[in-house]
């Protein structure tokens, strides 16, 4: 009696799943019949200090977070805004005033109603207040209109073009009103046990060991999730991580849970699978900035023999393992899909590049002392990790060649970050930078004079002043209109490549290494999206 | 001590050791004449195998792992040599003030050298080397920092027990002051243990700088075969030769000073002698 229960269930099930994986984006070679049911364990490094992704931005906590917080919005594989708690908006013509009508009949796991009143407070008082990104993203952003319990609307003092790409669980979780109402959201219990809408709910946090998230039965996409159960993982050494996917005993790696020297490895498994897909949104790129306080570095022809000498591809080769392409200026080039993206713009990748370089310096009025050397210079190398001492002792060699002399220091991350954004005494360093979804939120404040702040981490520690790229930053941030935002950003980055205030090296292109037997696990958000769609095969 | 020399002869082992290190001297002396490049040149194709071109292959960014190695010798000895004689000078200089003065001198100063001895000696190397910022300096007066207190407790238990001995008494009545006591009579006669104890002490300061370049905490801008393995590490189930050839260096040059040592201790401790 039961045994037929569950079969015509699963029988209904199965039909609509196969509606989903018709539409899934990821096409399989032939595509096997979903099945519902089964744990899914996925591995994320490191492990997570909270879980309060609406107050912090660490990359490690929105692969367990999105499974649990929604968001007005999710993306497409264009990453154009596509519905998830929003079902549908409305831009004033003005861009001043944003609609957002609702989906009906969501609940938290906790069991209260979702609404607009969740919206109003997730937006006014969370992420206003305590989001790290709050101040750039919703700096707008005046108040929310709730005329009905499905009805948001979103007062702007000006338009703000990359708010409607910034709207995703990720970015911008929508939490319980009346479990935050009157708390700190900092100290809030359920910071790190999290009551969300999401497919999935959590269940308990075994410090050191995993996150265990039960499936949330009363999910609002009919049908969803597939999974019964998603264990996130944690294992500090990167071989077992490795050998734990070659094992079969974990199921997902995104980001840098894998070592990228393992990554090939893997990927000769023959019962492990790898995509690139997913990380749009992440637009990672490594870079060299200079002290332009600094007499030497004050010229731009030292600036930009510094960018000529660097040979890019043998970064990508030999440092970043393959998995990464040579960036030719600050956006990278995923910003394509939005337009935003140039390569029109001074290239140091030339044949002759190191020739240059040596012209260059010779122009400057730095020439060759008796012993060769023009000048020595400072490097101080990111502390995030060997692939930076790596980068570092190549730029060491490379600079070498146009007559640079440059000395490697290593310090703790404390003393480097205060060395270089609170000190400035520093000739180059080598950070890395993040541009996210939009120009505005990741790219800005490493160029615009305003964002010239002592103290604040990764922001303009250049000391780098154009009035033009200013003004141009100024008015992309403004303009409603794609194509002329488009326009401006691509000639604020022939400015940028031109002045060098930095030295672009590496679009960093992550991998994402899966079992075969998982399904259905990546969407244009990788692994900062939920994986509702995703099932197990036996 | 001419006998003593004569006894380390006799011992293979020791002489063994010794005819390695002279080895890896040569090569730090003959390492600018071989790699006129440094070691951080980029000499080739990254990851090849040992070749006649590159008799040890070249690591991950194309360097020729036989001009690290020879580099690295230079560093290991540089460094093991000059922390371990700083130790010395300082725990000799601390034990022989507490073993000869005694009271509350002693007290202070032997209590002082345990709260250094029951701080596990790695940590305390790391924490060093991350206050001062990596350098060669720093990481010299890091391991001769956690390498003194041995000393100290060696040279103050000679010195207590050479102090109650005729001659010392007899010296000491004859009016001579206390630094000519410890100049003249107490400290040659304890100098053969301080000797082995210190040539041992080279190879402990050496695997500590490796083990310091391993966690990246050695001068980035000197080579060092800590810095080759950590590089290497990544690589090493594609690219064996990148973390061997350094880790053989260090083995070799360890044991090697190790087995000096012994032959120095049987040599020159009379105790041993008869064995």
């Amino acid at each position: 009696m039961s045994d037929t229960a569950i079969i015509r269930l699963s029988r209904r099930d199965l039909l609509l799943a196969s509606v989903f994986v018709a539409a899934a984006p990821v096409a399989e070679a032939q595509t096997p019949t979903p099945r519902r049911g089964g744990t899914m364990v996925m591995l994320v490094h490191p492990e997570p200090s909270t879980l309060a992704t609406y107050a912090v931005s660490a990359g490690n906590i929105p692969p367990v977070t999105t499974q649990i917080y929604e968001g007005l919005l999710t993306y497409d594989w264009d990453l154009k805004p596509a519905p998830a708690l929003a079902k549908s908006w409305e831009i004033a013509p003005d861009g001043k005033t944003i609609t957002f009508r609702l989906q009906e009949g969501v609940t938290f796991h906790n069991g209260q109603p979702f609404t607009s009143a969740d919206v109003q407070y997730s937006f006014m008082e969370v992420a206003k207040k305590v989001n790290p990104n709050g101040p750039v993203i919703l700096a707008e952003l005046t108040s929310i209109d709730t005329p009905d319990p499905l009805t948001a609307v979103f007062n702007l003092a000006n338009p703000a073009p990359y708010l409607m790409v910034s709207l995703s669980s990720n970015n911008m979780p929508i939490v319980c009103k009346s479990v935050f109402e009157g708390t700190q959201p900092l100290n809030n219990p359920t910071a790190n046990r999290p009551i969300g809408t999401g497919p999935f709910k959590f269940a308990e946090w075994n410090r050191g060991q995993y996150i265990r998230l039960d499936r949330n039965d009363r999910y609002w996409k009919p049908g969803l999730p597939m999974l019964n159960r998603i264990i996130a993982r944690f294992i500090p050494d990167a071989a077992t991580r490795s050998a734990a996917l070659e094992a079969g005993e974990a199921h997902y790696a995104a980001y840098s849970a894998v070592n990228a020297a393992d990554i090939r490895r893997l990927q000769a498994s023959p019962i492990l699978g790898s995509t690139t897909q997913g990380y749009g949104m992440t637009a990672a790129i490594t870079a060299l900035e200079f002290n332009m306080r600094r007499p030497n570095l004050a010229k731009k022809e030292v600036r930009q023999a510094i960018a000529y000498a660097i040979d890019r591809q043998f970064l990508v080769d030999n440092v970043l393992y393959g998995f990464a392409k040579p960036a030719t200026g600050p956006l990278s080039s995923v910003f394509s899909t939005s337009g935003f993206y140039t390569d029109q713009v001074r290239r140091f990748d030339v044949p002759d590049r190191i020739d240059i370089a040596n012209r260059l310096m010779d122009e400057a009025g730095f020439p060759r002392g008796t012993d060769g050397k023009r000048m020595s210079l400072y490097l101080e190398i990111n502390s995030f990790g060997e692939q930076w001492l790596r980068q570092g002792e190549y730029i060491k060699q490379a600079l070498a060649q146009i007559g640079i002399d440059v000395t490697l220091r290593s310090e703790d991350t404390a003393t480097w970050l205060r060395r270089c954004y609170t000190d400035y005494d520093y000739d180059i360093n080598e950070p890395f930078y993040s541009a996210g979804a939009d120009p505005v939120v990741g790219v800005h404040r490493h160029y615009v004079s305003s964002a010239i702040r002592r103290g604040t981490t990764f922001v303009n520690n250049k000391d780098y002043r154009n009035p033009e790229l200013d003004g141009l930053m100024d008015a992309a941030t403004r303009e409603p209109d794609p194509a002329r935002r488009a326009t401006l950003y691509h000639e604020a980055q022939k400015i940028l490549v031109e002045d060098s205030p930095g030295a672009w090296l590496c679009e960093v292109q992550y991998v994402t290494i899966f079992n075969k037997k998982l399904h259905d696990h990546t969407g244009p958000l990788g692994a900062y999206q939920a994986l509702d769609r995703a099932w197990l095969d036996r | 001590m001419r006998a003593g020399l004569r006894r380390f002869a006799r011992n293979r082992m020791a002489l063994a050791g010794a005819f390695v290190i002279f080895c890896v001297v040569l090569l730090t002396v003959t390492a600018p004449f071989l790699f006129p490049q440094g070691a951080f040149s980029l000499a080739g194709q990254p990851l090849q195998p040992p070749s006649l071109r590159f008799p040890l292959g070249t690591d991950a960014l194309g360097r020729d792992v036989a001009a690290g190695v020879a580099e690295g010798a230079r560093t290991s000895l540089l460094i093991g040599i000059s922390a371990a004689l700083s130790a010395v000078l300082f725990g000799a200089a601390v034990g022989g003030v507490a073993g000869y003065y005694r009271g509350p001198i002693d007290l202070l100063l032997m209590r002082m050298t345990e709260f250094f001895q029951t701080i596990p000696a790695f940590l305390l190397a790391m924490l060093l080397v991350v206050i001062l910022s990596p350098s060669l300096l720093s990481v010299i007066i890091a391991i001769a920092a956690v390498s003194w207190p041995g000393i100290a407790r060696l040279v103050r238990g000679e010195f207590v027990a050479l102090g109650g001995r005729e001659f010392i008494l007899a010296s000491a009545g004859l009016g001579a002051s206390g630094p000519r006591i410890i100049f003249r009579h107490l400290l040659p006669n304890c100098l053969s243990s301080i000797i082995a104890v210190g040539s041992l002490l080279v190879a402990t300061a050496i695997l500590l700088e490796t083990g310091l370049a391993f966690l990246g905490l050695g001068d980035p801008n000197i080579m060092s075969w800590g810095l080759q393995i950590s590089a290497g590490r990544v690589s090493l189930r594609s690219a064996w030769w990148v973390c061997t050839f350094p880790g053989i260096a260090i083995l070799l040059t360890v044991l090697s000073i190790n087995l000096i040592g012994d032959g120095l201790n049987e040599a020159l401790n009379p105790r041993l002698r008869e064995r």
